[in-house]
């Protein structure tokens, strides 16, 4: 039973296996569902040798700095305040003092009201349901979820609703990372969904200003292939431009009304990453008018104490993993100590986080 | 004459109701030859083999389900658990404990259906025992049947028979159970016509009981096919090695896969058999059960490899594109009470 994708999937790989290259080639991905569909396949089993497929930063919940998420947590523990969130924020464990409440779920289980959404609809539908009563909708997310934050606003939603923003542009950290004088990347997979949002465009600083191949996929077998193929083509003939293989959805300036959106409610600014530090232009804030939607400002939630770069669970490597400096089963947790069922750090709880994926694609040892 | 809509804790005192209960709805399905209610405790009769037993409790939800509803669950999951250790059914015993209103057409509906399946499996339910919980205590329903049967003496099945080279087969597609109760659990929204492949398996496992070649067979329930999986390579200390291109998935299934996140792979039957058989009588095996209208999409799904160093104990899947993976035993249950 081989589908036709699978066949153009497997034609590919042999394409792949016939670039003649003399040395190893480093190719990134930026995507929790890229990252997915690389381990479930088994993709890198089935790749040359050399050709190395490694996760960078894709997952917007294991980057959601540490203050964000005892903002949220103080919010719902005032009592009076339902706050909702994306399923997988809830488990996302702060560093406390021992006893203290670590997780957006321990509040919940301390009798705050948390509730678990999949779509910033359900947040609008909750709120409705409570009048009068504070709703607070904690977003973590890259465009993708920023997009239909921003159309939400601009539809309107009701009094009692308010956005604790920690949404998260996904270029900018790339452009971070090729920064650094001693990075190792070769290539790079641009990620399917934000560009279909932000457009491909976005990503040809990647191949003008850094001379690194690049292209957007999608996230079926053939898609990611044909993306893979394409870099190390480039790579092969010393060339990189962008190459778009997921035109299906993705067009040069993606979506014009989602990008419009974005840009009426919400500036952009440097934020802070998990683990990393400040991020130019990596963040977003409300802009004038729709401040009055700002969490922060409703409730005054005042800016946590807690700024500190370095702030992942003590031994816990996510930082690093998101930067693609290592590979999740490198971290002396990972599958010891630090498993989905109790989770250490942020990449291993969240759906999109590499550790994650790895353990549920079966990945175990080094 | 039942008078009653709901079941009331007077159903389960052991006063008139309660007789009431048991004559009117659970002996008139039952059938009053097999099932006498007066005894403590009753003889069976059983024919010359290895006696094998099993307990299962049932506590689906919601109780009733496209393709089937927990009595008829009840009967085909306790049957499957004989026919694939390689038994012949008899008898079952049947504790129902029922929480307090309850709908006594639907308590009926659900043990008609349990009758039905019984005399399709030709079994007889020999003993029984209700008792009525408060109000909040229970989910509607819980059933627990313990099945007797009979097989050949030295009926040689089971891990320990499996050896290096030999095939895994399927008897049809997987999964259809676990989706068809998550979709009738309505807390996503979604509908689709999946049906639960809930039955018995006894054709299946009569069809090849004397085949020989045939090492283990098991029905892929709760934790799916890579549970069964897991539990042979943990068994035999060797390798399996699942071809992702062959295994059997509906297209619905896939989709409301896709759509959910879940993987098929974990997700339960009701009504299929894993098989390990040697290589020379897969062939057969398949052709036996192609044959039968519940073993039409029978097919071949790996092998049993060496489990050498780092692939001993472990499942390995070959992906559909030619990668390959680990297949990890189940973490947390994604489905919780679908049996
Ligand atoms: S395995 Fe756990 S502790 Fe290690 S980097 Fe991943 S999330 Fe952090």
């Amino acid at each position: 039973m081989i589908e036709a994708g699978e066949a153009a999937a497997r034609a590919l790989l042999e394409r792949i296996g016939g670039i003649p290259t003399a040395s190893q080639v480093t190719i990134m991905n930026v995507c929790g569902g890229h990252e997915r569909s690389l381990s479930m396949l088994g993709l890198r089993t089935a790749l040359p040798e050399h050709v190395q497929v490694i996760p960078g930063p894709g997952c917007p919940v294991c980057v959601c700095p540490e203050e964000d998420l005892a903002d949220a947590i103080a919010v719902a523990m005032t009592g009076h305040v339902t706050l909702v969130a994306f399923g997988d924020m809830l488990r996302v464990p702060t560093n406390v003092s021992k006893g203290d409440i670590a997780s957006l779920a321990q509040a919940r289980a301390a009798g705050a009201d948390v509730r678990p959404i999949s779509s910033p609809q359900e947040a609008v539908v909750i709120a409705r349901s409570l009048p009068g009563k504070p709703v607070v909708f904690f977003v973590a997310g890259f465009e993708t979820t920023t997009a239909p934050v921003a159309a939400m606003l601009m539809e309107g939603v009701p009094d009692n609703l308010s956005i604790l923003l920690a949404a998260r542009r996904t270029w900018p950290a790339v452009a971070m990372l090729l920064r650094a004088e001693d990075h190792a990347l070769d290539a790079l997979i641009a990620p399917g969904h934000v560009a279909t949002v932000m457009g491909a465009d976005e990503w040809r600083f990647v191949a003008n200003r850094h001379h690194l191949p690049v292209a957007v996929a999608g996230f079926s077998a053939e898609s990611l292939l044909a993306g893979i193929y394409s870099v190390l083509r480039q790579f092969h003939e010393g060339i990189a431009f962008l190459d778009n293989c997921y035109q299906e959805l993705v067009r040069p300036e993606g979506n014009r009304n989602a990008r419009r959106m974005i840009a009426e409610v919400m500036a952009v600014t440097d934020a802070q990453w998990r683990g990393i530090g400040i991020i130019p232009d990596s963040g977003f804030s409300f802009r004038g008018p729709w401040q009055r939607y700002d969490a922060r400002m409703r409730h005054e939630i005042v800016a946590s104490e807690r700024r500190r770069p370095g702030d992942m669970p003590p031994g816990c490597d996510c930082a690093r993993v998101v930067l693609g400096k290592v590979r999740p089963n490198e971290c002396r947790l990972y599958g010891k100590a630090c498993t989905p069922q109790r989770p250490i750090g942020p990449c291993m709880v969240s759906d999109e986080g590499a550790c994650h994926i790895w353990w549920q694609a079966g990945i175990r040892t080094t | 004459m039942i008078e009653d809509v709901h079941v009331s804790l007077a159903h389960g005192n052991g006063g008139r109701l309660m007789r009431v209960l048991i004559n009117e709805l659970f002996v008139r399905h039952l059938g009053k030859e097999s099932l006498d209610t007066e005894a403590d405790a009753v003889p069976i009769a059983l024919p010359d083999g290895e006696i094998v037993i099993t307990t299962d409790g049932f506590t689906v939800q919601p109780l009733c389900f496209p393709g089937g509803d927990i009595g008829a669950l009840a009967v085909h999951g306790t049957v499957n658990d004989l026919a694939v250790s390689g038994a012949r059914p008899l008898y079952v015993t049947l504790a129902a404990l029922i929480e307090e209103g309850l709908e006594i057409a639907l308590l009926e509906r659900i043990v008609a259906g349990l009758a039905r399946a019984a005399r399709t499996s030709n079994i007889k339910v020999v003993a029984g025992d209700t008792k009525v919980v408060p109000r909040g205590q229970g989910g509607g329903l819980y059933l627990t049947l313990t099945g007797i049967g009979v097989r050949p003496h030295g009926t040689q099945l089971g891990v320990h028979m499996i050896s290096v080279g030999d095939m895994v087969l399927v008897s049809g597609p997987i999964g259809d159970h676990g989706i068809a109760v998550m979709l009738a659990r309505e807390a996503f929204g979604l509908r689709g016509n999946v049906l639960s492949d809930a039955a018995s398996v006894l054709p299946l496992t009569t069809a090849i009981a004397s085949t020989p070649g045939v090492r283990f067979m098991r029905d892929p329930t709760r934790g799916g096919l890579a549970t069964v999986a897991h539990e042979i390579a943990a068994g035999c200390g060797q390798a399996v090695e699942l071809d992702e291109a062959f295994i059997p998935i509906r297209p619905t299934t896939r989709s409301v896969c896709d759509i959910l996140g879940y993987d098929p792979l974990y997700l339960a039957s009701e009504g299929r058999v894993v098989a390990v058989t040697s290589p020379a009588s897969a062939d057969e095996v398949l052709t036996a059960w192609r044959s039968l209208p519940e073993g039409q999409d029978a097919v071949t799904i790996g092998t049993i490899q060496k489990g050498t160093d780092h692939l001993s104990n472990q499942v390995v899947l070959r992906t559909r594109i030619g990668g390959m993976r680990f297949l990890p035993e189940l973490e947390a249950d994604p489905l919780p009470r679908i049996c």
